[in-house]
């Protein structure tokens, strides 16, 4: 058997993520935050026209940055499924922004693919395609998944990222935090 | 089977003060390990992306029961015997991390 030699040659593009200013879902932001970058994506599911935060203000936005391939993420649907059903009519809009991580070949790009895996994960809220990652990187995103929650008036509010189940401690945080929003 | 263990320093390695959280061993065929607490993200099948084009993807009949990592060190063949380069691809989500991070690194053989 003829063994091949596998050599490192660079580690440039180690990561295709940008610096950001994401934090774990303890911390907060507080009452401060800056405005939260507009969303310019033109594919989207689960909408009749592409969404913009502009048209949202007086609602509180949760953005969800997840990609359909990421077990993590499909883990904390269930959670997002049910913020949706608890305050989307008390005025809480759950936003997708669907980040592929791999090239198109992978199929993550294919709005097919995230159609079926909307069903499968029983997702009624909005979903951008985020496909040229305009929007994580807007935002500075660096992991999947991850979670920016915005005021009434347009402002960040509260970031985070991580895996989270329904009822577990970051859970009931992130639950406090969309109440505390709505509430203002 | 000769090991060359070339690896993967991901995320923060760049700064040489993190191990390598993935391994990469020639073969063939080639095997990515990866180390304890870091899974590999098996819906997100790792890819070596060759100069002309060729996408070789590493696989592993043995996934953990959510179908979600391998269970199993992923392999792949290589197409053709011989010198070349590329780059690899893959999704890691270390276990106490409760996120996923994409690795892309350039090799060569």
């Amino acid at each position: 058997m003829r063994n091949s030699a596998i050599v490192m040659v660079s580690l440039a593009g180690l990561v295709a993520v940008t610096a950001a200013a994401i934090r774990h879902p303890a911390a907060s932001r507080g009452s401060g935050g800056i405005p939260a970058p507009e969303l310019t994506n033109t594919s989207w599911l689960n909408a009749d026209r592409p969404l913009r935060l502009a048209e949202l203000r007086g609602r509180v936005v949760l953005l969800n940055f997840w990609v359909f391939t990421c077990g993590n993420c499909t883990r904390t649907v269930p959670s997002l499924v049910s913020y949706d059903r608890m305050y989307r009519e008390r005025g809480l809009t759950i936003i997708g922004i669907h980040t592929p991580e791999f090239p198109p070949y992978a199929g993550e790009h294919d709005k097919g693919n995230l159609a079926r895996a909307l069903t499968r994960e029983g997702i009624a809220y909005p979903n951008a395609q985020d496909n040229d990652r305009r929007t994580w990187d807007a935002y500075g995103i660096r992991y999947w998944p991850s979670f920016v929650l915005i005021d009434k008036r347009g402002v960040i509010r509260y970031t985070g990222y991580g895996e989270f189940h329904l009822d577990d401690e970051d859970f009931r945080t992130w639950h406090q935090r969309i109440r505390q929003l709505l509430a203002e | 089977m000769t090991r060359i263990a070339l690896l993967l320093a991901v995320l923060g390695a760049a700064c040489g003060r993190r191990p390598p959280i993935v391994t990469l061993e020639a073969g063939p065929p080639l095997r990515l390990v990866a180390a304890t607490g870091v899974r590999i993200n098996a819906r997100l099948k790792p890819a070596l992306e060759l100069d002309d084009g060729t996408v070789v993807r590493f696989d592993s009949p043995l996934l953990t029961p959510d179908s979600a990592y391998f269970a199993a060190a992923p392999t792949a063949a290589l197409p053709v015997s011989g010198s070349g380069h590329g780059t690899l691809r893959l999704s890691v989500c270390p276990s106490g991390e409760k996120i996923c991070r994409l690795v892309v690194m350039a090799v060569a053989w």
